[in-house]
């Protein structure tokens, strides 16, 4: 093993232990497994999806025609929606959420902080299939009835998907954006307040610029989980195939239906798509296209996280 | 005077964030609990669905649901227990210990659909196995292995250097350190890594919509091929994109009164230990 003289340095792993043991031999069996699945997952996306790549090129991402009984797959449609629905959630979640990890981190009193983590910790634990069942019994009437003005075809609308997303994410953005600025040493706060400083400006020039990063991370995690989530958006988005907006600043689209690309892999076109390889191949990149987007959200946060805590040692 | 302002109205503020943040959540809990308690009863627990999920109650869907996530416990404790030592153990103090945090960082990032659209690619249809509470509880296993393995991390690297060092001063080899000393001091953060993992595992609807449930019309699986189980957040999916008929409104509302109740027992039952380790993750 390549890391043998690594665990010699270990006070603890002296004598017998360079014959590999059952123990080691297994754990690392476990591992190579778990890297065997997610590899497993990644190329599956990328070989069984080849086919549209090579019959539709680019246009796949950059046409508006998903037509599968005339064999043509543009997807810009679903992108669009899944960066509408996911950035207009963070665009409402994160400052809301930042303001109130503020709160809790700076303002509460240690037991009343922990109590109200516990119960926003458990409450992003609410499965998403519950908020999906709330957005159409509930939102879906609540967003109709207030847009009304403009009116809107149905509550069904990316403007609610992205509102019921942004209550989703919104415990998430809140706990991690707590556990950054809990992160930063209360020496330096009190240095700050002996300043002279008050306790916002002590939080906006001390706590802030420290915590950027884990801040930044809670925010592109909770990106992560709405780009990625299904079954709430499938419940309240519309799932109306190209639809594309006139003007790419209009507004008016928000109001309409959409498709996101989970809202398309959730529906029941998957099943249909199967016998067809050139259509499955079609769903299948969409799956890839997710791929990649919540790939770079994770690995940028990820980056951003151990250097936060490299900062920290 | 201006910079007392200042403060006074950033507290305001960032006090009015975290109400709007814990009032939503709160009406959501309300909503729930208020619409679904009526539907709880005896008969509710104990009956199967009748007339698509009108009639009857949830006892197969029940039943489904503790097949999946028992079988997403069987399959992630062990693997979460080897990468974890191979992190903590194995790789200690190594450059590639990281490598093994990213692993999950990224399995944690794969959203949920593409584990369900995986499986049927590699389990209903290349292996052949149709739709199989099998595959259900791999799936969800995998799932939920960051979950697992990172609180079990957590709980290792912050084992006393002390007990390892006296385990070794006896003479014990690593694997006995690793058996007498490291895991059984670690149980902890495994149970703890398990539960919260039962309960995402018990809430997901995408990776099992294609692959190991159904809505009506399964029993107790027979075997493993073409054997699917019913499930409460699949019924719940399905339920509510029909949800006019107000006696399946109630029925609805009962059983996502259910799976929040689950969900939450099962990270209400984590809370201790997790406590635990935030108190003492705190040094300041």
């Amino acid at each position: 093993m390549a890391s043998t003289p690594i665990a010699v340095q270990q006070p603890w792993s002296q004598g017998r232990t360079l014959r590999s043991s059952f123990t080691r031999w297994m754990s690392y069996a476990f591992s190579t497994l778990a890297i065997a699945f997610v590899l497993a997952l990644l190329s599956l996306y990328v070989w069984q999806g080849f086919a549209v790549w090579r019959h539709e090129g680019l246009g796949f991402l950059f046409e508006n025609n998903w037509f599968y009984r005339q064999q043509h797959f543009g997807a810009l449609s679903m992108v669009y929606g899944t960066i509408i629905v996911s950035g207009f959630a963070l665009l409402l979640a994160a400052p809301i959420g930042i303001g109130a990890g503020i709160f809790s981190s700076e303002f509460l009193p240690l037991r009343l902080r922990l109590a109200v983590k516990i119960i926003i910790e458990l409450l992003a634990g609410i499965p998403s299939v519950v908020y999906g069942l709330l957005g159409i019994l509930f939102l879906r009437d609540w967003v109709y009835g207030a847009l009304s003005p403009w009116e809107p075809l149905s509550g069904d609308s990316l403007l609610t998907a992205g509102i019921l997303l942004a209550v989703m994410i919104l415990p998430t953005v809140m706990t991690l954006a707590d556990d950054a600025l809990r992160g930063v040493s209360s020496a330096q706060r009190l240095a700050a307040r002996g300043l002279g400083l008050t306790q916002t400006e002590s939080i906006i020039s001390v706590c802030l610029p420290q915590a950027w990063r884990g801040i930044v991370a809670a925010i592109l995690l909770a990106l992560g989980r709405a780009l990625g989530e299904a079954i709430a958006v499938f419940l309240v988005v519309g799932r109306q195939d190209n639809q594309w907006p006139a003007n790419v600043f209009s507004l008016r689209p928000l109001i309409e239906s959409g498709q996101t690309i989970t809202s398309k892999l959730a529906s029941s076109e998957t099943n249909i798509a199967y016998g067809d390889p050139l259509h499955w191949a079609a769903m299948i990149s969409l799956g890839l296209v997710l791929l990649a987007l919540t790939a770079v959200v994770t690995v940028i946060a990820n980056r951003l996280v151990q250097r936060a805590s490299r900062h920290d040692a | 005077m201006m910079r007392n302002f200042k403060h006074r109205v950033f507290q305001l503020a960032t006090a009015v964030c975290a109400a709007v943040a814990c009032g939503i959540l709160a009406m959501i809990a309300l909503a729930i609990v208020r619409r679904g308690w009526p539907a709880v009863s005896w008969q509710f627990y104990t009956e199967q669905i009748r007339l698509v999920g009108a009639a009857g109650g949830i006892f197969y869907n029940l039943i489904g649901t503790f097949i999946l996530i028992a079988t997403a416990l069987i399959v992630s404790a062990p693997l979460a227990v080897g990468i974890a030592l191979v992190h903590g153990v194995y790789l200690r103090g190594s450059r590639h210990q990281e490598k093994v945090t990213f692993l999950l960082y990224l399995l944690n990032g794969i959203p949920s659909i593409l584990f369900g659209l995986f499986g049927l690619i590699v389990f209903v249809k290349f292996f052949g196995l149709g739709k199989s509470w099998l595959t259900g509880g791999i799936l969800l296993g995998m799932l939920v292995l960051p979950t697992v393995t990172v609180a079990l991390c957590e709980r290792m690297t912050t084992l006393p250097a002390a007990y390892l060092e006296a385990a070794a001063g006896l003479g014990l080899r690593q694997s006995q350190i690793v058996w007498s000393v490291v895991l059984p001091q670690s149980l902890s953060g495994l149970i703890t890594g398990s539960l919260l993992g039962l309960a995402r595992a018990a809430g997901e609807t995408a990776p099992i919509m294609f692959t190991a449930t159904i809505f009506a019309g399964a029993t107790f699986p027979h075997g493993i091929k073409e054997s699917p189980v019913l499930s409460l957040p699949y019924h719940i999916f399905i339920l509510a994109q029909d949800s006019f008929d107000p006696s399946v409104g109630a029925k609805l509302w009962g059983s996502a009164l259910t799976l929040l109740a689950l969900v939450l027992f099962l990270s209400l039952l984590a809370l201790p230990w997790r406590l635990r380790i935030h108190e003492e993750a705190r040094h300041d």
